[in-house]
């Protein structure tokens, strides 16, 4: 695997999580991240969300919510999704706190407003390393069932980019294969590290 | 000379070892050799490494880009040699090796840049090899701009963009960038401003012009996008975005181009479209997140442009955002502030001056350098201009204004003409640390006298600089916040003993610096001159470990010394200035003219010169050495002394105002310095020390109300005001009182201005108030008219907006939380907005106080007693405006009020002498007030004391205390605020019912609401039921009280209570009835309609002592509701109450009616009457009476009912109701009944022959019956 990827959506929880722990089982170098200022799971009415911060371990939410109210939370998946994702990694982490964990080479998003955060937050930061990153955004419903569509979508793009010489000199032809063969409308942008 | 072999060995292997690991592990260790080894050393070998390039393996390349790149910035110039291999490897067939080549080459370039840019400054030339470098790294970028323009690798040609992006950056003046800091990060980048003043290598104005062509080069990318890949359209795009955000001077440019940029997306095949269009979005929604002037001002341009492309939405939301931000950054602020504040009056007692100045000139400097202020000895000898002008003895207080310098202990003044003041002990064996604070930049000041107070005291200055390193944490502490920072004696104060005195020449005092370098006693001279600008902190800063650290690098020395004389020409020029246009009227050297201070100007460079190899020479020479040829060398090009030159009046204000404009205008940093800070301390004391007409504070208003939104203007007016304050409050008499004066004009321009220029919801005006040392009179009246005054006038001109008023509530709370001393008057303006008569006014005032305010124990009371005197004046009909009176504003204020009173001050809470006069008047205006007092003047009156109700429930007492005496209208405004205040208490109302359980006499009415209320959404409590039920069984007889909780109680509960209820009015027993019909959702209705009627007809008027009219008219309201006492409920009613023994009072009566309601009913009623025969109902005489109306009244339905009577009962009954008989006779003649009935029957209808008698039996008592039966319907 030559690249590092990133996954991000808005909490690290549903999208993003779906993506890295496809990608991981396939060996693929991959981090996750979420742009919100909080994670939010959803509670008991629209109105009242669990709120999280992020660095909160999955395994905590999951303990949290299963306390609150064991039935809501399995039954609106909720308690199975934290559980997968507590054995992916320890907590969701923001993507505009991760300098520390270095430069990646393909960041995929999987909502436009994400994909907004994720190049603005790259153009605040020092672009001392003159290191090229790709943005990509895939749109992707925040449901448990579109999730799992977006994951295997975003392991088959991480995978075309993965089989070129240079993604820079293909990222056109990348994006329009992808495009018609899954009819899906992408995005992308360029940043610097 | 090993490891050289070493490295030499291992270069070797990494070249032609046939293991490519075996080869890359050499080269690493190899290149750890060449970076611990010296750098000339290293040099040899980099011939060696340079044949590495050549190297089959693309990794082993790969490798030595990075280590070239490593050792290019630790020896820079010695690299030379190694550049052209990165240059080679550009066009290296591994485009990862080329793309690698590009990023070390672009490093490097950078850092050559920074490091040309350092060492002419630092030692006014630079190295040959450095020069080299620069030579080779031009060559870099004409490659490199091949590259981006030539067909190849796209990996590379993105890089090369983001090299003419940077390239663009480093050479585009970023002097007004006000993000600069945001956008680039912490990193101090070398940028072009900094050659501002010339360069031997750099040409600044080409390498401009040069970045100007580059960005022609990028926007020409845009002009055949069709030719190119998207990402490389989108990186151009993307690079212009951020050229134009870092960089505004282009924003212009790019934005024009980007608007413009509409590629023709037919032809291309390749690009993805979408994207592209993507990235002009994020470019314009980035620029719409810039708060630069001049970005800003295009955002109707970006907002038109993003909504054309459908991103309306976002390009909002993103204004939201930033204006959010700013909005979250200034409340950060204040915030921040106050607990800064908390913190520095805590340690303000700790006699902190020249920790806090330490401080203060340490963070300067190391903002200045940008990096470790390097070590120096102490000595900055000769320090001329640092010095009072000490000829004229007695015009100390006026020196004061000169020069801002006024040592505590005036010392003995010398008249010396350059005093030699240095001594570098520090190396010479002395324990002792020589502290001398000094500022060179002003020895070109056309004032030469020195005096120089200091101490010998040993060991003094020892424990001084002690001090002055104990407290990093001061460093951190903002120093404005002092208001004493500014206060040019705390150099003198330093001092803090007893200070020896200065001889009257140079020469006396020699002998006797050496006297004490020869014994080498650890005598100690902290000669501390004034700082005269703040910028110069110079050795304050020193240290001991710095000091004594160095004394066998001299050249270091010199150069941190000379880098940072360098480094401040502007303040230095600036300072001069001050000289001359400040000195007038004084002492000898003034020489005052236009001419000369340009002289001098350009003299500036020269002189820093001559001062530094003073400087050096100082470091090697004796004392005595020293002091003699500094004075030859600085004084060359002054001009001779005294000479004094009168000026004008005009001409001396010309001058002055000539230099608060320099300094205003010629305001340019240099890059890594924050020179903002002196310019304002500058400004600072120059207001205060001339004459400040008023050209200049309008000059100065108009410049900070334009420099305000970056902050800067902010910073300045503090300063000047915190120096004013100083002067106010430290100076000797006279001239504070001037001080005052001034501080206070130039608070309430700016203020003024800050209201006229910004729109309400800027907060400059509400943090320039918070943050200003004291807060005089008048800025509080301006507050006033914000907030009150503007708008009272509401018949007159306009109104002021809301928005205005908010603004001014906002920074009255601010004031309040953060200024104790004005708390009071704040305060009242609030509490006078909280009974403002316009309705929104007084909301949002109500809201701060009652929400905000209230909250802070120690108002608390004060508002409650406002409160609650307006609530009693409302009562007691006192219209009065008076309420401040007795929270203790002043008398003044006072006065201000009571003039705009619009009736009779309350004269009871005025305790002083004039009640008695003013009662006779008072009682006047009881009268007229009583009779005019209007709702919504009762209601401006009571909400405020209801809106903090709502925060505390117990003073609802005073409510219902007062309830009872208060007039109509104050009711009224009651019963309109009380529904409010249940809603807002909530369920906790625990202190309601307190209240309930013992409500005061005559609030009968107010409870009845309160307890309506409080059942009306919500089922009452348990508490408040039993709370109720006990008052009904003790206090309050009165059953109206139960009606509210009527839909809460069972069955069991009401029935003893009905008789009770069905007494009350008849009103009052609907609205009961409804209760009880209601029931609540948990129980249903606690009685039914049936039950209710039952009920009704239970009640016994002796027994419940009621009067029957009561219990008919109770009768009367049910069956007016004939939707719910429907035929079916007064059936099943009836049907229950006819076999009840005895037979309710009112049976009959209510039979009646039901029938003459429900026609329908007659068959059920005649099977009732028939009932009522078989039960003997002639037993009952007043149901008989009934029983007999009723009968005749359903007739000829009850026919047969009749017939069932015994005959001498039919015959008394048709005696009384003589016409049924006729009928009846018909009725029974008919043949199948007449068989049917018996003989005695017959016999009484006279349908037998012998009817004769009955027929006079009948006709003897007709009145009779007719009254009778009048008197049993109405019994």
């Amino acid at each position: 695997m030559k690249f590092r990827y990133a996954m991000v959506c808005s909490s690290n929880q549903n999208r993003s999580m779906e993506a890295h722990s496809l990608l991981k089982r396939q060996g693929f170098d991959v981090s996750s991240y979420g742009t919100g200022s909080h994670v939010k799971l959803p509670g008991p009415s629209l109105r009242e969300p669990n709120v999280y911060d992020f660095g909160t371990p999955y395994k905590q939410m999951f303990d949290d919510l299963r306390r609150k109210d064991p039935d809501l939370y399995k039954r609106n998946g909720i308690l199975p999704m934290l559980k997968r994702n507590s054995s992916v990694k320890l907590a969701p982490q923001r993507w505009q706190e991760n300098a520390a964990d270095g430069s990646f080479d393909v960041v995929l998003s999987f909502e436009e407003k994400v994909f907004d955060m994720v190049i603005e937050d790259l153009h605040n930061r020092d672009q001392a390393l003159m290191k090229s990153v790709l943005v990509i955004n895939l749109e992707v419903k925040d449901n448990h069932e579109e999730a799992a569509i977006g994951g295997r979508l975003a392991l088959d793009l991480c995978q075309e980019i993965e089989a070129v010489e240079s993604w820079e000199d293909s990222i056109d032809e990348i994006i329009a294969a992808f495009e018609t063969k899954h009819r899906r409308k992408l995005l992308y942008s360029i940043s610097f590290y | 000379m090993a490891s050289r072999d070493q490295a030499l060995s291992l270069l070797a292997a990494a070249n032609t070892h046939s293991d490519l690991a075996v080869k890359l592990s050499s080269l690493k260790q190899a290149k750890d050799i060449l970076l611990s080894v010296e750098p000339s050393l290293a040099a040899e070998l980099f011939p060696y490494l340079a044949e590495l390039q050549f190297s089959p393996e693309n990794l082993v390349r790969k490798m030595l880009v990075k280590i070239i790149e490593e050792i290019g910035l630790k020896a820079m110039e010695h690299c030379s040699v190694l550049i052209p291999v990165l240059l080679a490897f550009m066009k290296d067939t591994d485009p990862l090796v080329a793309r690698q080549s590009i990023i070390s080459c672009t490093h490097i370039f950078c850092a050559v840049l920074e490091e040309m840019a350092l060492q002419f400054r630092r030692r006014g030339k630079v190295e040959h090899g450095l020069e080299e470098l620069w030579l080779w790294m031009i060559k870099f970028k004409d490659a490199v701009f091949a590259i981006a323009m030539e067909p190849g690798y796209v990996g590379t040609k993105l890089l090369s963009l983001k090299f003419l992006e940077t390239y663009i950056l480093l050479f585009t003046d970023d002097t007004n960038d006000s993000d600069k800091l945001v956008a680039e990060g912490n990193r101090q980048l070398f940028n072009v401003s900094w050659l501002v003043g010339g360069h031997p290598v750099l040409d600044p104005v080409a390498l401009m012009s040069d970045a100007d062509r580059t960005l022609g080069i990028l926007l020409d990318f845009l002009q055949s996008p069709s030719n190119l890949p998207g990402s490389l359209t989108i990186v151009v795009v993307n690079c212009l975005a951020a050229i134009a955000r870092k960089r505004p001077l282009h924003y212009g440019t790019v934005l024009s181009a980007l608007l413009d940029f509409s590629p023709n997306f037919e032809a291309v095949k390749v690009c993805h479209t979408a994207s592209i269009l993507y990235s002009l979005r994020t470019a314009f929604l980035g620029f719409l997140r810039c708060t630069h002037p001049v970005i800003f001002e295009s955002r109707d341009r970006l907002l038109r442009a993003l909504r054309a492309m459908n991103a309306g939405d976002a390009a909002d939301q993103v204004i939201r955002q930033v204006d959010k931000m700013i909005k979250n950054n200034e409340r950060a602020s204040r915030e921040s502030r106050f607990s800064r504040d908390d913190q520095l009056s805590s340690q303000l007692p700790v006699s902190g001056d020249q920790l806090r100045k330490r401080s203060v000139s340490l963070d300067t400097e190391e903002l200045a350098n940008g990096h470790e202020v390097s070590s120096k000895r102490i000595c900055y000898g000769p320090n001329i201009s640092s010095t009072v002008p000490i000829q004229i003895n007695d015009s100390e207080e006026e020196s004061v204004s000169v020069n801002g310098h006024l040592p505590k202990n005036p010392p003995p003044l010398s008249r010396s003409g350059n005093l030699p003041v240095s001594r570098p002990i520090g190396p010479v064996s002395s324990p002792a640390q020589v502290v001398v604070t000094s500022a060179p930049t002003n020895s070109f000041s056309p004032v030469p006298t020195a005096h120089v107070p200091f101490s010998a005291t040993n060991g003094l200055s020892l424990s001084d600089t002690s001090t002055a390193n104990n407290s990093p944490a001061d460093a951190k502490r903002d120093p404005r916040r002092d208001p004493r920072r500014l206060d040019p004696r705390r150099a003198a104060s330093s001092v803090g003993v007893p200070s020896i005195p200065i001889t009257d020449d140079a020469g006396a005092m020699e002998p006797e610096f050496d006297g004490s370098i020869s014994l080498s006693k650890p005598l100690s001279l902290p000669v501390v001159t004034s700082v005269e600008s703040p910028a110069l902190p110079m050795s304050n800063s020193e240290t001991d470990d710095k000091a004594i650290e160095n004394p066998l690098v001299p050249e270091s020395d010199q150069v941190s010394l000379k880098e940072k004389i360098f480094s401040k020409p502007e303040d230095a020029v600036p300072s001069s200035e001050v000289k001359t246009s400040s000195d007038h009227g004084l002492s000898p050297p003034h020489t005052v003219d236009e001419d000369s201070v340009a002289s001098k100007l350009s003299d500036v460079e020269v002189t820093f010169e001559a001062h530094t190899s003073a400087f050096m020479e100082l470091d090697q020479h004796s004392p005595a050495v020293s002091n003699t040829s500094i004075p030859e060398e600085t004084c060359q090009d002054l001009p001779q002394l005294p000479i004094y030159i009168e000026l004008t009046e005009e001409q001396q204000r010309n001058v002055r105002k000539l230099a608060v404009e320099r300094i205003i205008e010629s305001y340019k940093p240099l890059p890594g310095t924050d020179y903002s800070w002196t310019r304002m301390a500058l400004l600072a004391r120059l207001v205060a020390q001339i004459d400040a007409d008023d050209d200049i504070v309008v000059m100065l208003q108009n410049h900070i109300v334009l420099d305000y939104q970056l902050q800067k203007g902010h910073e300045l007016v503090l300063h000047i005001l915190y120096h004013l304050h100083s002067l106010v409050t430290l100076d000797s008499a006279g001239s504070s009182s001037y001080a005052s004066a001034l501080y206070e004009k130039f608070l309430l321009v700016v203020a003024k201005s800050l209201l006229d220029t910004f729109p309400a919801s800027d907060k400059s005006f509400s943090r320039l108030l918070g943050e200003v040392p004291v807060l005089p009179e008048s800025a509080l009246t301006l507050l006033d008219d914000l907030c009150y005054r503007d708008v009272l006038d509401s018949h007159g001109k306009e109104v002021r907006d809301g928005e205005r008023v908010t603004q001014g509530l906002g920074a009255v709370w601010g004031l309040i939380l953060g200024r104790p001393n004005n708390r009071q008057a704040c305060l009242d303006i609030a509490l006078k907005c909280a009974v403002h008569s316009q309705d929104d006014i007084r909301a949002k005032a109500i809201r701060l106080v009652a929400n905000k305010l209230y909250q802070l124990n120690y108002i608390a009371d004060n508002i409650e007693q406002f409160a609650t005197k307006m609530i009693l004046s409302a009562v007691d009909q006192r219209t009065s405006d008076t309420e401040l009176s007795q929270s203790g504003s002043t008398d003044q204020r006072e006065g201000e009020v009571g003039s705009q009173e619009t009736s009779v001050s309350g004269s009871q809470l005025s305790d002083t002498g004039n009640c008695e006069t003013n009662t006779a008047r008072g009682a006047q205006g009881v009268v007229q007030s009583a009779s005019t007092m209007s709702l919504s003047e009762a209601q401006r009156l009571v909400s405020l004391f209801f809106a903090l109700c709502t925060q505390k429930p117990t003073l609802l007492q005073l409510v219902f205390d007062i309830y009872g005496r208060a007039p109509k209208t104050v009711k009224q405004a009651v019963h309109r605020n009380i529904p409010i205040l249940i809603r807002a208490l909530g369920s906790s109302y625990s202190e309601l019912l307190r209240i309930i359980s013992d409500p005061p006499e005559g609030c009968e009415n107010l409870l009845m609401l309160v307890l309506q209320k409080l059942t009306q959404e919500t089922m009452p409590s348990a508490d408040l039921i039993a709370t109720v039920k006990h008052l009904y069984e003790t206090k309050l007889k009165d059953a109206t009280i139960l009606i509210p909780i009527l839909s809460s109680l069972s069955k069991n509960e009401v029935l003893p209570i009905f008789p009770r209820l069905v007494g009350l009015p008849i009103e009052k027993f609907q609205m009961a009835l409804a209760h009880i019909l209601q029931g609540s959702a948990h129980t249903g209705p606690a009685l039914t309609p049936a039950e209710v009627l039952v009920a009704i007809h239970d009640i016994s008027p002796e027994k419940d002592g009621l009067a029957l009219k009561k219990i008919t008219d109770a009768c009367s309201a049910c069956f007016e509701q004939r939707t719910v006492f429907t035929q079916q409920v007064l059936a099943k009613a009836l049907n229950q109450m006819v076999d009840q023994t005895p037979l309710p009072l009112l049976f009959m009566r209510t039979v009646i009616q039901a029938v003459d309601a429900f026609p329908t009913l007659v068959d059920f009623v005649m099977e009732l009457l028939s009932k009522l025969v078989s039960r003997q109902v002639w037993k009952m005489p007043k149901l008989w009476v009934g029983f007999l109306k009723c009968v005749s009244q359903t007739r000829p339905h009850s026919f047969r009912v009749l017939l069932q009577l015994p005959p001498p009962l039919l015959e008394s009954a048709l005696n009384k109701h003589a016409n049924l008989r006729g009928p009846l006779a018909t009725y029974a003649s008919q043949p199948s009944i007449k068989t049917s009935l018996p003989r005695s029957t017959l016999a009484v209808l006279g349908l037998l022959n012998d009817s004769q008698t009955q027929q006079h039996v009948t006709s003897l008592h007709p009145s009779e019956t007719s009254s009778s039966v009048h008197g049993a319907n109405l019994t």
